[in-house]
């Protein structure tokens, strides 16, 4: 059981809603997914009649959790704004804080990113913040009142998988207590299962999935992966070792087999 | 199926004039209603660009798209001549470039195409080739797709030259608003008319009557630049929407189209207009000097999934949900309805497509 911003959850997969085929097989993947909670832009939807957008409507109908994103917000204003109407439209105090630093890799900047979840919690937002890896800002964060830390495996998009293990081990030894979620950057199963390995809470992903050729099916195997790295970490996987060692009993093998010159 | 001649049609856009035209033909007796006018203002067909390119949206699309849009071109070609009204129709391939930091949307587009296509319908091009194509494409632009088999016609005249042929022959009742279109039966403001089979492709305003149906807006440009020369539609890889740019004869070219999921006909946004320029001109820099002469914002009618639907059964067929492809598709689709209401049966090959009223 994950808890996350006072709810409990089976899944830990989250996924996001952008650049799907059609909302049809957006609605397949997600439940194929199995994921009980949804991230959307409200950005991408501008006009301001949100009672009658037929695509947000979808998503209200599907009974998940709404994690409204403020992804495209480059000032702590804009993701301010963006957040207050998130929560009228979608009437949740969740918001997936996005506050953009620099336009070529999206990377979050680190101190509007703190500025606006001050803000936000004070507010009585439960703030999701999308950050780096760095230790410093995700201290920083918790000091704001965050209760969950969102860092990124790899630039939004780029589907490269975890740029700097060593980087993520160490922000989930660090931050043990505190669910980590993976935001951004995973591109195949294979690397939420690595992530999910290491401890981390839960993944969070969209283009993986809505890019892929069968949307559906690849969030299937993001559930299966997802779902085996993590009993893979609370089942305590062996040690690595530097060389071989059998793993049946050596003796009665001819000594001169056994060592080899 | 059907017994009798005498067929009524909901809505006057490209798929109402086009099937309209067909049962004419076939010597059915054809009403049209329409609470628009000849040229078709204001709805989604007017809007459109043109284009006929079924490979480029396989981008966004299921692989239906490919298939009911492969013979569009050559339909066109052969209907065109019969329509007559001398409809500007090109067959000189789209090209498919992209920025640097958009390289990998346009490796995805190739992969899908490898999937569903084969590789007959694409060339990869570079550098000479390129030039070779469009020698006046801005230099950044290094590699791209050619796609032979693709083409456009002007959506705007083929409207009016239809509008006309089916004033001389049929009933085009313009400036009447349609209230429902049921089983045998349309009711407009006048007053309600009985017909042996009724088609319903009002596209948004027959929303009522099909559930489901959203609407997604686009938003266009028109620019007069006598400068560029393009030898035929050019679009852009862009992380969202696909952007591309349609010369037309007379320096006209049109640059489209944003799509956002969203029912608003408000005019175009600061945002829309920004990117399509900025792709015009970073395509070609002797956009600068253009000038814009007009904006257009449309909703395209679609279904959760996208694509098309022949809804049918008795005396009534509704057609609708041609999305972002109603000059690409209404060839296919009026062929497959006129089957429909002549021979009874749906398609097979494009069974997905076909449903049952409730």
């Amino acid at each position: 059981m994950l808890r996350l911003g006072g709810k409990e959850l089976f899944s830990r997969f989250l996924i996001g809603t952008a650049r799907y085929p059609s909302p049809e097989t957006m609605r397949q993947a997600i439940e194929a997914s199995g994921s009980e909670v949804v991230t959307v832009s409200l950005r991408r939807y501008g006009s301001g009649k949100w009672d009658s957008n037929a695509f947000l409507n979808l998503l209200k109908e599907m009974q998940l959790n709404i994690l409204p994103n403020t992804a495209g917000c480059y000032s702590v204003k804009d993701a301010l704004t963006v957040s207050r109407m998130a929560r009228e439209v979608f009437n949740t105090d969740w918001i997936k804080l996005e506050v953009i630093g620099d336009d070529y890799n999206l990377q979050p900047d680190p101190f509007g990113t703190v500025e606006a979840a001050k803000i936000l919690i004070k507010e009585g937002f439960e703030v999701f913040p999308y950050m780096t890896d760095d230790l410093v800002f995700a201290e920083r964060l918790l000091d704001a009142g965050c209760k969950v830390l969102m860092p990124w495996a790899a630039p939004i998009g780029s589907g490269r998988g975890p740029a700097n293990p060593h980087s993520l081990r160490t922000f989930r030894a660090r931050f043990k207590d505190v669910p980590c979620i993976i935001d951004a950057g995973l591109g195949k199963p294979s690397h939420a299962a690595a992530v999910m390995e290491m401890g981390f809470d839960g993944v969070l992903l969209n283009t993986a999935v809505s890019l892929a050729r069968d949307p559906v099916e690849m969030a299937r195997a993001f559930a299966m992966a997802i779902d085996a790295g993590r009993k893979a970490y609370q089942a305590g996987m062996m040690p690595e070792r530097e060389f071989a060692t059998p793993s049946t009993p050596v003796v009665g093998t001819p000594f001169w087999h056994q060592e080899k010159k | 199926m059907t017994k009798g001649n005498t067929c009524g049609i909901a809505g006057a856009g490209i798929i109402g004039r086009l099937t309209g035209y067909l049962l004419a033909k076939k010597g059915w007796r054809v009403t049209l209603f329409d609470d628009g006018d000849l040229a078709a203002t204001g709805t989604t067909s007017y809007a459109a660009a043109g284009m006929i390119a079924p490979y480029c949206e396989l981008e966004y699309a299921e692989p239906v798209v490919a298939r009911l849009g492969n013979p569009s071109l050559a339909m066109w070609q052969q209907l065109l001549p019969q329509i007559g009204g001398d409809v500007y129709c090109q067959a000189a391939g789209s090209l498919v470039i992209s920025h640097p930091q958009d390289r990998n949307e346009l490796m995805r587009l190739v992969r899908k195409m490898d999937e569903h296509t084969g590789n007959l319908v694409m060339r990869r091009v570079e550098g000479a080739e390129l030039r070779e194509l469009e020698p006046d494409i801005d230099d950044a632009f290094m590699d791209g797709l050619y796609l032979p088999l693709e083409g456009q016609i002007d959506s705007r005249r083929l409207l009016v030259v239809l509008g006309e042929w089916l004033q001389k022959y049929a009933t085009l009742n313009l400036g009447v608003h349609v209230r429902s279109a049921d089983d045998g039966r349309i009711d407009t403001a006048i007053s309600a008319f009985d017909f042996d089979m009724v088609l319903d492709t009002r596209g948004l305003k027959g929303k009522t009557q099909l559930p489901g149906l959203r609407g997604v807006r686009g938003e266009l440009v028109w620019v007069h630049a006598p400068e560029v020369r393009l030898n035929r539609p050019v679009r852009m890889m862009h992380p969202r929407y696909p952007i591309y740019v349609v010369p037309r004869p007379g320096g006209q070219f049109i640059l489209g189209a944003t799509a956002i999921d969203d029912e608003d006909l408000s005019p175009i946004s600061v945002r829309g207009t920004l990117e399509l320029l900025s792709a015009a001109y970073a395509m070609h820099s002797g956009f600068s000097e253009g000038r814009v002469i007009e904006t257009m914002t449309q909703c395209r009618p679609a279904f959760p999934n996208n694509l098309p639907r022949i809804r049918h059964g008795g005396r009534l067929i509704r057609v609708n949900g041609l999305y972002r492809h109603g000059y690409l598709f209404s060839p296919k689709i009026a062929e497959l309805v006129i089957s429909l209401i002549e021979g009874g049966k749906p398609d097979a090959a494009f069974a997905e497509l076909y449903e049952a009223h409730p």
